[in-house]
């Protein structure tokens, strides 16, 4: 009895192997074919659905609810020359690839910074915007690290899998990868790590006078990169995304949401 | 908004919606597991025998697995594997998603534990139905039931307090539940970044209600200590 048992068990989980397999496959496959007509299925639904996560000032709620920021303004739009309605959708950043592969988004448009993890994970559209990756110290430390040698001495807190951990990998440093970038000028704060590295952008919003880290200041920046939007593999929105942004660059309206929410400086230019 | 004294209304509005939330999935997870609990025990007590085993490997998969992974597997797999995202992008999908993912570990859980209280019952009990002429069903009811609900009672309680703060886990899938609206306000959301309060404040909502659900379960218990 008890062989038989066994061998019973045996078949359940070598079919469930088995299934896992199967299915891994044709996802694949399917993904290559079904992927290339995004703009049908968004106009079919009548919706386009971003992802998003609440980014100052790039993505977040007004006094009433309402989504606003650079980001969002440009999705209304985007959507209108479209002719369809747009959804937010409030996502876990680090799952932004996986909410798109599996169709419950259809872009990330949230100050994503372009770097290689994320163009190979998704279909990118033209850069929107310059940002950077700066460190951000106490401020009573910043003079005894002018530049990134002496700053190597320094355990780094970096958010997981940004393009700041990028940085620290690229320039030696020691640190530890935490969930997001608030809690990463948290463990500076707090004294768990010395310093932090965030995008700039973040950086001008949330450090220095009038914020929670009053004691904290930017110090250098460690690159210049580029934003974003995101859609699934092989889509033929971002296309169409292209287009709508070099006619709003062209025509000023680009720049006139820019300067609503004060990242004009950073725009960059479409072609 | 830079002082506490501003920061505090706001705050608290948005912790107490993201609160609702978690109460939501606490009392949806509690009705749905609890009675599947029951079956899911009755399955892996059950005589007939493939029936036990794949009742009995289904909990062992569920509880073998972190819940987490269960929520993106739930939430994820029919958009990955079948192209065909049946949750839905919004809150309300996410909110079903995560509730049948709670409902289905939680019930595993529960089965096990019913299934001790079940097997805790002298077999005197039931061959004194049986000679008494009673059935099956009657003997479950009519005398096992309540004995077996008295003895569970302390496990069940540990469970149901775990279940009050493994809500938390939703966040995984984007569920703005307590902590991910606690959070919100590090980032920055509704005027007030790079606040940290906020996040640890979520604490005392889940201290509160446990304390309410403990002296509750306390009560309970009292009630049942009628008969021994």
């Amino acid at each position: 009895m008890k062989k038989f048992l066994s061998i019973v068990m045996i078949m359940v989980m070598a079919m469930s192997l088995a299934a896992c397999g199967n299915s891994a496959k044709t996802s694949t496959t399917s993904n290559k074919e079904s992927s290339v007509d995004d703009l049908k299925s968004v106009k079919d639904k009548g919706k386009l659905v971003v992802g998003i996560t609440d980014f100052e000032p790039m993505d977040y709620k007004d006094e009433s609810g309402k989504w606003i920021g650079f980001d969002a303004d440009m999705a209304v739009k985007f959507a209108e020359s479209l002719g369809v309605e747009v959804e937010f959708v409030e996502i876990e950043w680090d799952n932004k690839a996986l909410e798109l592969e599996a169709g419950s988004i259809d872009c990330v448009w949230n100050g994503m910074t372009l770097t290689d993890e994320v163009t190979s994970a998704m279909s990118c559209s033209n850069a929107y915007c310059n940002n950077a990756q700066i460190v951000i110290l106490p401020k009573d430390k910043v003079d005894s690290y002018p530049d990134v040698e002496s700053m190597k001495a320094l355990n780094f807190a970096v958010e997981a899998g940004s393009a700041g951990e990028a940085q620290a990998k690229e320039n030696g440093f020691n640190y530890t990868a935490v969930n997001n970038q608030a809690s990463a000028l948290m463990e500076v704060s707090a004294g768990t790590s010395d310093a932090a590295i965030i995008d700039s952008l973040m950086a001008a919003a949330m450090v220095g006078e009038g914020t929670s880290y009053e004691n904290l200041t930017y110090t250098i920046g460690l690159n210049s990169e580029e934003y974003g939007v995101g859609f699934r593999k092989g889509s033929n929105l971002t296309e169409e995304l292209n287009k709508f942004f070099k006619t709003c660059y062209d025509d000023g309206s680009m720049k006139e949401v820019a300067s609503k929410y004060g990242v004009q400086a950073a725009l960059a230019e479409q072609q | 908004m830079d002082t506490f004294v501003e920061q505090f209304p706001v705050v608290i509005n948005a912790l107490n919606i993201g609160f609702l939330q978690t109460l939501k999935l606490f009392f949806v997870t509690l009705i749905g597991a609890l009675p599947l609990g029951l079956i899911i025990s009755f399955g892996s007590k059950s005589k007939f025998v493939p029936l036990k085993l794949l009742v009995r490997f289904i909990i062992w998969v569920v509880r073998g697995t972190p819940l987490m992974i269960q929520l993106l597997i739930i939430y994820y797999f029919p958009g990955l594997v079948f192209h065909n995202n049946v949750w839905g992008s919004n809150e309300t999908g996410r909110f079903i998603a995560t509730a049948i993912a709670f409902i289905i570990n939680y019930s595993c859980y529960f089965s096990e534990i019913f299934r001790g209280g079940i097997n805790g019952i002298p077999v005197g009990q039931d061959e004194a139905g049986l000679v008494l002429g009673m059935t099956k069903k009657e003997i479950f009811f009519k005398v096992k039931l309540l004995q077996m609900i008295k003895r569970i009672l302390p496990p069940i309680s540990n469970e149901i307090l775990t279940l009050v703060k493994d809500t938390s886990l939703a966040r995984i899938i984007a569920l703005q539940e307590v902590i991910w609206a606690g959070q919100a306000f590090m980032k920055g959301s509704q005027g007030i970044s790079g606040e940290i309060w906020p996040l640890f404040f979520t604490a005392i909502y889940y201290l509160i209600f446990n304390g309410i659900l403990t002296v509750i379960l306390g009560k309970l218990e009292q009630k049942l200590e009628y008969f021994k």
